[in-house]
């Protein structure tokens, strides 16, 4: 085999090209290397610039053939990681605003209960609770806030599926 | 390498795939029979222009058949053929081709090429 072709060999068992495709692949280029020889036509006319970076040539046909996973480009691969933490950041502080506004239990509606007589007036007007009048939490903005929390629960457990989905091992995809 | 040659590795590129097709499918052709049959047309591959990584899209994208038989007393080759996909993106891009080239020659046809002595 000539050195050629056993540097593509070396090339696909390094990308992880499973051994029979290696085969197969060093068997087609070997023989036609060698008829090309025998015909006096060189390997730089038969493969162009090719000829000369045999592990270039070999890891394109691979990967041409689908039978190596093409690496991720650098911006995407730099690009998924930063909008997966302002997700999950932005998922979190929404859990804490939430919690925290559950938890404090401030009344954000109140509403009077025993009401003093009043004469009407025109115009809008606040009228204080009576003394020892019953003020209520009418809690009309708790759900809002159980949603909120709801939501947040939501978003952080898809961002955890997501970051878990990036650290599995991929299989290598292999199409033949 | 030369401006010349870049320009002609450059417009193959874009029609190797579709020359590959077309050989393959006048006859079930291997990789180096292929080039031998481009280059008796005067299309000799150039530059990085190497068919194996042509071919192995082909046979990704389901546009070529293949199988193994004896050649004239060699060993087994691997020979492709134009899958049914194949032929139609043979037959839609040699119409892309023809179109592509009557609008280039419309525009280049007037230019008067001399070349000083």
């Amino acid at each position: 085999m000539s050195e050629f072709v056993e540097q593509c060999r070396e090339e696909w068992r390094r990308i992880g090209v499973p051994d029979p495709l290696a085969d197969e692949m060093a068997a087609d280029l070997a023989s036609d290397l060698g008829e090309a020889e025998a015909e006096g036509v060189s390997a730089e006319e038969f493969l162009g610039s090719s000829a000369f970076d045999a592990r270039s040539f070999a890891a394109s046909w691979a990967t041409e053939r689908g039978i190596v996973p093409t690496p991720p480009t650098r911006g995407k691969a730099r690009r998924r990681p930063v909008v997966l933490v302002v997700f999950t950041t932005v998922a979190a502080l929404a859990l804490i605003i939430a919690a925290a506004l559950l938890l404090t239990g401030e009344p954000k509606v109140s509403v009077v209960t025993q009401r003093p007589h009043v004469v009407p007036m025109p115009g809008p007007t606040f009228v204080p609770p009576a003394p020892g009048g019953r003020v209520l939490h009418a809690g009309a903005s708790a759900p809002v806030e159980w949603m909120l929390l709801l939501l947040a629960i939501v978003a952080l457990g898809f961002a955890a599926w997501l970051w878990s989905s990036r650290s599995r091992p991929r299989p290598p995809g292999i199409q033949t | 390498m030369a401006v010349g040659t870049q320009r002609t590795t450059e417009l193959l590129r874009g029609v190797l795939d579709l020359c590959l097709l077309a050989v393959m499918d006048e006859q079930p052709s291997y990789g180096y029979e292929m080039t031998k049959r481009l280059r008796d047309r005067g299309l000799a591959i150039v530059g990085e222009g190497s068919i194996y990584p042509l071919l192995g899209r082909l046979e990704r994208e389901g546009l070529v058949d293949t199988y193994r038989a004896a050649s004239n007393g060699g060993p087994p080759r691997k020979y492709y053929r134009p899958s049914s996909a194949g032929r139609l993106a043979l037959a839609l891009g040699v119409s892309e081709w023809r179109a592509a080239r009557d609008a280039v020659d419309a525009v280049l046809a007037p230019v008067k090429v001399e070349v000083a002595s």
